[in-house]
């Protein structure tokens, strides 16, 4: 129930880093440089998150159900930690996208509309 | 210093044991992203590590509002931290004016005055009714009577009837305070409402006039009332300014305050996680500390407003203390029994991160 609760939470109030950090994570298990490196090239460079806040949103996301650790490597004597998508986290994904498909589709129908009258 | 070094100088704004548990994995994450040739962290790096570090010790991470709720408290006990340091610095002033400081300062501004005989003065800088604060007082003080508790004052009235009129008197005073040194703030005038009918002619209604002026350490104030209703036509009032080590002691001491506050309040919120009387604590302590601090800074904020003051109100009376005492007591209390809580085992006691 608790968990249930906190997911509706995360879906119906994700923000867009929170967003563009699940879409880095569908395409497979990040470390956290990856999903930096991920999240800015989805973004086009317009978001660039810092190591405080990825922590912090990871944080939150494991405390939700949408994310979990995967694996541990230590490559050049640094330690990486992976994160991978729940399968509640892919769902909230889902839910996400689609929110943004219909506001998005909704949104590109008005605009065709307009464009005869400002011709 | 190395980087790296650097780096995990700012993560130790992190809980001791989520540094255990991540520490490397976010530094190795920093390294990875930091250029070649980089030696020092950014500023906007450093800040967003202390900010995010500071986060993470109030624990509850699904949890949007926990930081709000730690700025309330860190805010507040930081208030009281700078209050009770503030009392502790005015302890540096020199004493309330005696009777010949405060007769010398009659004479100087309203000659040809009377001075009535019943000068009374302090017995400390801060008296409760009328006394310096003893154990006896201290029921009085914390138990409803609190407003009671103010500074003191060497304070007397002219008698007899007034040689010159109210305006001249004024002007005098005004001007010979100015040649002794005094600054002389402007004077503010006052309808006094001693009538409620509205039929009552607004004109006939008593003006209290107020006189304010500083020289040093010394402030004055001036009273100049219907001698009718009050007894004299002018009442005088000198105390003590508050002394220069009060605003530095206070603000270093809010400070530190504060950050002890957050401290607690994150190890707190850390050990109760998941128990559910904590919130219902911390709402009532919270009520309790913060309501007096709304009335009263409203209440003395159109007071301050309303005429001059050289020397501003002690900054627990902005706190609403120690008149509203009795709902600081209610909210240490259940500040008390929530750390109580805090310190109490966990049955269900997991690692802090996964």
């Amino acid at each position: 129930m608790y968990r249930s609760l906190i997911y509706v939470a995360a879906v119906t109030q994700m923000r867009e880093p929170t967003f563009l950090i699940l879409t880095a994570l569908a395409g497979g298990p990040r470390h956290g440089y990856g999903i930096i490196q991920e999240v800015t090239t989805l973004s086009a460079a317009r978001v660039t998150l810092l190591p405080g806040t990825l922590y912090t949103a990871l944080d939150r996301l494991t405390a939700q159900g949408l994310v979990e650790p995967d694996r541990e490597e230590v490559v050049d004597g640094r330690l990486r930690r992976y994160y991978r998508l729940t399968s509640t986290g892919l769902d909230a994904l889902r839910t996400e996208t689609a929110r943004l498909r219909q506001l998005t589709a909704a949104a590109e129908t008005r605009l065709r509309a307009l464009r005869p009258r400002t011709a | 210093m190395s980087l790296a070094r650097r780096y995990r100088r700012l993560l130790l704004a992190y809980p001791r044991a989520y540094r255990r548990e991540r520490g490397d994995e976010i530094l190795g994450l920093l390294l990875d992203g930091a250029p070649a040739g980089r030696t020092r962290p950014t500023l906007r790096e450093a800040a967003n590590l202390v900010r995010a570090g500071l986060r993470c010790r109030l624990g509850r991470p699904a949890s949007r509002t926990v930081g709000v709720w730690a700025v309330l408290a860190a805010l507040i006990c930081g208030l009281f931290t700078g209050a009770l340091a503030a009392r502790t610095a005015w302890e540096t002033s020199r004493p309330q004016p005696d009777r010949a400081e405060f007769t010398a300062v009659f004479t100087e501004a309203f000659p040809g005055h009377r001075l009535n005989d019943d000068v009374s003065t302090a017995p400390a800088l801060f008296v409760i009714y009328g006394q310096p604060l003893s154990r006896a007082s201290l029921r009085s003080l914390l138990l409803g009577d609190g407003g009671e508790y103010e500074e003191g004052a060497a304070g007397g009235s002219a008698t007899g009837p007034m040689p010159t009129p109210e305006a001249q008197t004024l002007a005098t005073a005004q001007q010979r305070l100015r040649a002794a040194g005094w600054q002389v703030y402007e004077p503010t005038s006052e309808v006094l409402q001693t009538c409620a009918d509205p039929r009552c002619d607004p004109a006939s209604q008593p003006v209290e006039t107020v006189l304010v002026a500083r020289r040093g350490d010394t402030v004055l104030r001036a009273t100049f009332d219907d001698p009718r209703s009050f007894g004299s036509y002018l009442g005088v009032a000198l105390q003590r300014a508050a002394p220069p080590a009060v605003l530095p002691v206070a603000v270093l001491a809010g400070l530190a305050g504060g950050a002890l506050a957050w401290l607690v309040f994150a190890w707190a919120s850390r050990r109760t996680e998941g128990r559910r009387r904590a919130p219902l604590l911390l709402g009532v302590t919270l009520f309790f500390w913060w309501v007096p601090v709304l009335l009263a800074t409203s209440s003395l904020a159109r007071h301050h407003l309303d005429e001059p003051h050289p020397s501003w109100h002690p900054l627990w009376e902005w706190l609403g203390q120690p008149t509203l005492s009795l709902f600081f007591l209610v909210g240490l209390a259940s500040a008390l029994v929530l750390l109580l809580t805090a310190l109490t085992p966990r049955r269900d006691l997991q690692p802090l991160t996964v």
